[in-house]
């Protein structure tokens, strides 16, 4: 039944008839959404789990099995609270930031090849579009910390450049490598190239330089500074109403999402993967497994410095992607 | 770029209380910084003028919460001092103990705090005050009570060590001896704490004594003055135990010299108990007449973990006429205006946790 239901939705996608398309295409960004919010959900619940692993906690408990339902009625709390108005916020631009954030992030995970047989578009420059609008996420979050009119947030909001200028370039560079390899951008060819050996074999140092500037881009730990609560307070969240916190937390988790799919699919082999098992499990699988990396790296690690990253990001992770780039070319091109 | 000035605190997850910091920043780089304190002023100095001797006795631990032992035994020793008693000589084994425990607890407390302010996300910290549990456990046992144990008397203590503490106590110092060395592993295999932490917040030896800083703050500078070495009290003459230098006096060893010192303790303990001699270790019962003093003036000086607490008292008939306290926190908390300076915002609170700041003591 669902092969025939897939099939069906795929004849609507790739029919002449564009609105059989576009209804297609929302019955698809839907699913997406929900499936994005119960990762999320699980993400949050596997995480808090994890982190009290690590601290000798138990984590949540209390509410529904295994304390499942912590999040439920966190998110319950937050929407029952007031909300906050600021009067130095410049409200246009405030409003607006994090759900254009929210609907990127959305947007990212769109364009990825995430089951075999569906997807939403097959682009030839699918990859070179997903860095663009990856590229695009902090300077929203640079917008909404500088509309708050909160001067925590507006340090934040500087950071937020600050890391932009370090990470994006090496990130380019290893896409421009794996392009080299696949000959092109588009995302389904770049997974059928995998079939036999995983990017992560062939580019080893891509893929740390890689991992490394994912890990920065979606803000998480060591390269948290846009939220260092030991300085900042929140960051440019700090101050958020708690409905728009909500939202944050959601963002937050997309993100470790879609950068993890990202990754699963430009090095681990997206759904390719032995038989018996669906190939979306396998991307899930992987990206999973990305995902609780970067928990386990949340956990243990200290925060960096602004001035460390922007050094890093120039002195070690620009060489490496360039060291990357010339094996690549001399390898497999020259 | 134009100056802007950020407030942090009174409420402020990193300000280990409530302390305002009015930090003027250059772009990322600090120009100054202001404390400001007060927030949790109780006047207990004052208050003790009102109240008699034994009366004043719990108020003083509720000035350092993290170490309160230390406050109990100096006050009591200051009485002791004003009205001439002497304390017993197993007492004073016990005291030792108690405070060597006392002051390795709280380090326990510091190496946790420093992995949040570091924004490591609590694990750190969990872990510290798991172990940090195990030795208030030991505490609790030894006086009934796990934070204030009002547990000196005069000439001695309420009650002498409960059956097999010795035993336990050594256990769980082989517990905590193991334990720092993972600390240290976790740590100072991270090259991100190295980034954060070397050079950083540099005080030089002239400057710290200019500011008159104490403990393991001065001592990370340098300098070498432990008031358990340099004027010994109780039985610290008898004990052997190195007094721990480093040289470079930057966040680093600030946080080095904190684990050094752990490791004395522990070896300062293991050898109290080795030596302790049988006996009677009571204190008189608590009291409030005691045997008239007039104008007696009496200072006593103790090496507090956080630093020299001093406390300074003129004895009246019953009662204080003056008790003046010097909390090494305050004068600890006063090198942050010159260690700040040039330093970057985040470092700014890496560094002023190095400093391992009680604001119940700053304030008084």
């Amino acid at each position: 039944m669902i092969n025939s239901i897939i099939q069906s939705f795929e004849s609507m996608l790739n029919s002449g008839n564009i609105l059989y398309n576009i209804a297609a295409l929302l019955v698809y960004a839907i699913m997406i959404f929900i499936m994005l919010a119960v990762f999320g959900y699980m993400f949050g619940w596997i995480e808090r789990k994890i982190i009290a692993k690590a601290q000798y906690r138990h984590g949540p408990t209390y509410v529904g099995k295994y304390g499942i339902l912590q999040n439920f009625a966190d998110l319950v709390k937050l929407f029952a609270k007031g909300s906050l108005d600021l009067d130095n916020a410049d409200s246009l631009l405030y409003g607006t930031a994090l759900p254009i954030l929210i609907s990127l992030t959305i947007f990212v995970v769109l364009i990825l090849p995430i089951f075999p047989s569906i997807q939403a578009t097959n682009l030839s420059f699918g990859l070179l579009l997903v860095l663009v609008v990856v590229a695009f996420m902090p300077i929203m979050i640079f917008l909404s910390g500088f509309a708050s009119g909160n001067k925590f947030a507006d340090i934040s909001a500087q950071r937020s450049i600050l890391m932009l200028l370090s990470y994006e370039i090496p990130l380019m560079l290893v896409i421009v490598a794996i392009g080299l390899v696949s000959k092109g951008y588009n995302l389904q060819s770049i997974i059928a190239m995998q079939s036999n050996s995983y990017y992560i074999l062939l580019m080893p140092i891509g893929f740390f330089v890689f991992f490394i500037a994912m890990l920065a881009e979606i803000e998480r730990p060591p390269f948290d500074l846009m939220e260092a609560d030991s300085e900042l307070i929140a960051g440019w969240i700090t101050d958020m109403s708690p409905a728009y916190y909500a939202l944050v937390l959601f963002l937050d988790y997309s993100k470790v999402l879609m950068s993890s799919l990202l990754i699963s699919i430009l090095f681990l082999g997206g759904w390719l993967g032995p038989q018996p098992i669906p190939g979306v499990a396998w991307l899930i699988i992987k990206a999973i497994i990305i995902a609780v990396i970067a928990v386990i790296i949340r956990a243990t690690t200290f925060r960096m410095r602004i001035d460390r990253i922007l050094r890093m990001g120039w002195m070690i992770l620009i060489p490496l992607s360039l060291i990357n780039l010339i094996i690549t070319y001399i390898v497999f091109v020259g | 770029m134009p100056i802007t000035k950020i407030n942090i605190g009174p409420v402020h997850p990193s300000t280990h209380g409530v302390l305002r910091l009015a930090v003027y920043l250059d772009g990322d780089t600090i120009e100054r910084v202001e404390p400001h304190i007060g927030f949790l002023h109780r006047g207990v100095e004052k208050l003790a003028e009102t109240r008699m001797y034994m009366q004043n006795h719990p108020y003083m631990e509720k000035l350092d919460y993290i170490a309160p032992m230390a406050y109990d035994e100096a006050y009591v020793s200051t009485v002791e001092k004003a009205l001439g008693i002497e304390v017993k000589e197993r007492a004073m084994y016990i005291r030792v103990i108690l405070l060597e425990l006392q002051r390795i607890a709280s380090h326990l407390f510091f190496v946790g705090t420093i992995g949040n302010d570091l924004g490591q996300m609590f694990t750190l910290f969990m872990w510290t005050y798991m172990d940090r549990d195990k030795v208030l456990d030991l505490l609790q046992e030894a006086t009934g009570s796990r934070m204030f144990y009002v547990n000196m008397r005069l000439g001695g203590l309420v009650s002498d060590l409960p059956p097999d503490f010795e035993k336990r106590t050594l256990e769980t110092l082989e517990y905590i001896d193991n334990r720092v060395k993972e600390y240290e592993a976790f740590i100072e295999k991270n090259p991100v704490f190295h980034e954060r932490m070397k050079n950083i917040g540099i005080l030089t030896p002239e400057k710290a004594m200019d500011l008159g800083v104490t403990g393991p703050v001065l001592r990370a500078s340098g300098v070498q003055y432990d008031v358990r070495k340099n004027s010994p009290y109780y039985i610290y003459d008898k004990l052997h135990f190195e007094m721990k230098i480093l040289t470079r006096g930057d966040n680093f060893s600030r946080y080095k010299m904190r684990l050094l010192e752990m490791r004395e303790s522990i070896r300062l303990i293991r050898e109290a108990f080795k030596m302790m001699p049988e006996g009677d270790a009571l204190g008189m019962p608590v009291k409030l007449r005691m045997p008239p003093t007039k104008n007696k003036e009496v200072w006593i000086s103790r090496e507090a973990p956080k630093g020299e607490l001093m406390m300074y008292m003129v004895a009246d008939d019953q009662k204080p006429y003056r008790l003046a306290i010097r909390s090494p926190n305050f004068v600890n908390l006063s090198a942050i205006v010159h260690m700040s300076k040039g330093l970057r915002l985040a470092d700014l609170f890496a560094t002023l946790g190095t400093l391992d700041l009680v604001m119940g003591c700053v304030d008084k």
